[in-house]
């Protein structure tokens, strides 16, 4: 890691990977598309809708571990004061958040036509919704100050405590959920899963993956040219 | 696929929205890193000096 | 000892002298309690449903609304900043700060929120536990404004960022409190569960807001 402190190294490496992720994103996106709303066979309770699992299970995942992402680089900012950490914490929030964003939406497109109605305040979305929150408050803070260096500091401070945060939510929405529901469980990751979804599932799961490390890349790039592009223009100031 | 299953308007929905906003993530952040790039080349072909005479505070 | 008392005297003395958030964070109270009624209709059973959980959403607000005073008129004045330079370590500082706050707005608040709960027709029964309750989560609730409020300070829109952050930080507060101080023999039984949690979540913060909250401050004041 100590390696890539130095951002042109990091640069290169980046452009140097960046072609071969995208290849695989959208190869595994092709695969997983395919296998999602090809082969995968009809849920017995759910119909065709089943098939909103493949785009809103994965946009969870990625949700929260670009949460998870920030947070690490966070603390690898307060504690090893390492250059390139608080961008890549700042790099992945925006993306997080549209992630966020989507498993919000596409969970309350697959609980329409199962429940009724457009949104439940069902324990996973209620603590994603939570989710969504924490990731807005984290970005405001980016823009609220203007001292880069500053913003850095506060903001990762405000990563750490909302990953500390994040397991508190979760736990204590689990509570609250199973508190106020009936015998009847309304999960809705619905029934077991069988093989034929599993798989779908799994390769989607990857292209997810696979798109958020790309773009996490491409937006630290877009964050060290920003830093530098700002670190030019004040010393063009200071010869003035 | 099904064709005539109620609710595909829901899946269909769904995955359009899922491309919509990753596509429009990714055009927005290959946007932006454009637009810096350009600006850098900009400033270092005025032959602008890449660090400040005194060093930024940490 | 001294040091974090003298601290705290200061606030309390200036939150008498000047009023501070605590009229605030009252008169809102009160407020809701009002308005709650009014927009829902004088149904005296389902007021008396919602009163517990109507009275911990106005506690929180209450409490949200005046945090924004905790550092700001330190902050304003400069005084803030002669205080990280002082003798007493910024975290006793963020600490003496919460602990005012509690004192002068939350508690108060917390120990009223059962009888004004007779607004809403809430149910003699539940007055010990909801106070309880109420009286454990509201250190929980200064010490975790307290934090944000040196998250924020000296921010533009400082009080919109205030409430969003501070949200997410209040929703296992409220969700523990809420059913700490539930009713119905149902929910009742897992009540002393959702005390040891409150509890728990005040130690939690007691641990973490001095320390985040110094360790934002010096990054606001370098």
């Amino acid at each position: 890691m100590q390696q890539f402190a130095n951002p042109r190294r990091f640069l290169r490496l980046v452009d140097l990977v960046e072609p071969w992720a995208w290849a695989v994103t959208v190869i595994l996106f092709a695969i997983g598309l395919y296998l999602s709303l090809v082969v995968a066979p009809q849920d017995y309770q759910q119909g065709e809708t089943v098939r909103i699992m493949f785009v809103h299970v994965p946009a969870a995942w990625i949700a929260l571990l670009a949460y998870l992402d920030m947070a690490i680089a966070s603390a690898v900012a307060i504690i090893f004061r390492h250059p390139l950490a608080d961008l890549a914490a700042k790099a992945a929030a925006p993306i997080g958040a549209c992630f966020t964003f989507l498993a919000l939406a596409t969970g309350s497109l697959w609980g329409k036509p199962m429940w009724g109605t457009w949104w439940v305040w069902d324990a996973r979305l209620t603590s994603m919704f939570v989710l969504f929150l924490l990731y807005l408050g984290y970005i405001a803070i980016w823009h609220a100050i203007d001292d880069p260096g500053r913003a850095a500091r506060i903001a990762a401070i405000v990563a750490l405590v909302g990953c500390i945060n994040l397991p508190i939510i979760k736990f204590s929405v689990d509570w609250w959920n199973t508190l106020h529901q009936p015998a009847s469980v309304l999960r809705i990751g619905g029934p077991t899963l069988h093989p034929a979804i599993l798989t779908p599932l799994l390769v989607m799961g990857a292209a997810y993956l696979a798109l958020f490390v790309t773009l996490h890349l491409t937006a630290i790039r877009a964050e060290i040219m920003a830093r530098r592009l700002r670190q030019m223009e004040l010393a063009r100031a200071d010869e003035v | 696929m099904d064709l005539a299953a109620p609710h595909l308007g829901f899946v269909f929905a769904a995955y359009g929205l899922s491309l919509l906003v990753l596509l429009g993530l990714v055009l927005w952040l290959r946007h932006r890193s454009r637009t810096l790039s350009r600006a850098l080349q900009q400033l270092e072909a005025h032959g602008a000096p890449r660090r400040r005479a005194v060093a930024e505070a940490p | 000892m001294t040091a974090l008392t003298a601290v705290i005297a200061r606030d309390l003395k200036l939150a008498l002298r000047q009023g501070g958030g605590a009229g605030i964070a009252l008169g809102f109270f009160l407020t809701v309690l009002v308005l709650i009624p009014l927009g829902i209709g004088p149904d005296v059973a389902l007021l008396a449903r919602i009163a517990p959980g109507t009275l911990w959403i106005a506690l929180l607000q209450a409490v949200l609304l005046s945090a924004d005073r905790i550092f700001e008129p330190d902050h304003d004045d400069g005084s803030l900043e002669i205080m990280t330079l002082g003798p007493v370590p910024l975290e006793l500082i963020v600490l003496a700060k919460a602990a005012a706050h509690w004192l002068v707005t939350a508690l108060p608040m917390a120990i009223a929120a059962p009888f004004l709960g007779l607004l809403l027709n809430l149910s003699p029964t539940l007055f010990l536990p909801l106070g309880l309750a109420m009286l454990l989560a509201s250190l929980a609730l200064s010490l975790l404004a307290s934090l944000v409020a040196a998250v924020t300070v000296g921010l533009q829109r400082g009080g919109l960022l205030l409430s969003i952050l501070t949200l997410p930080l209040y929703v296992p507060a409220l969700i523990f409190g809420v059913a700490a101080s539930a009713g119905g023999d149902a929910l009742s039984g897992s009540r002393p569960a959702a005390l040891l949690i409150l509890l728990a979540l005040v130690l939690l913060a007691l641990v973490i807001a001095p320390f985040a909250g110094a360790a934002a401050l010096r990054a606001h004041l370098r």
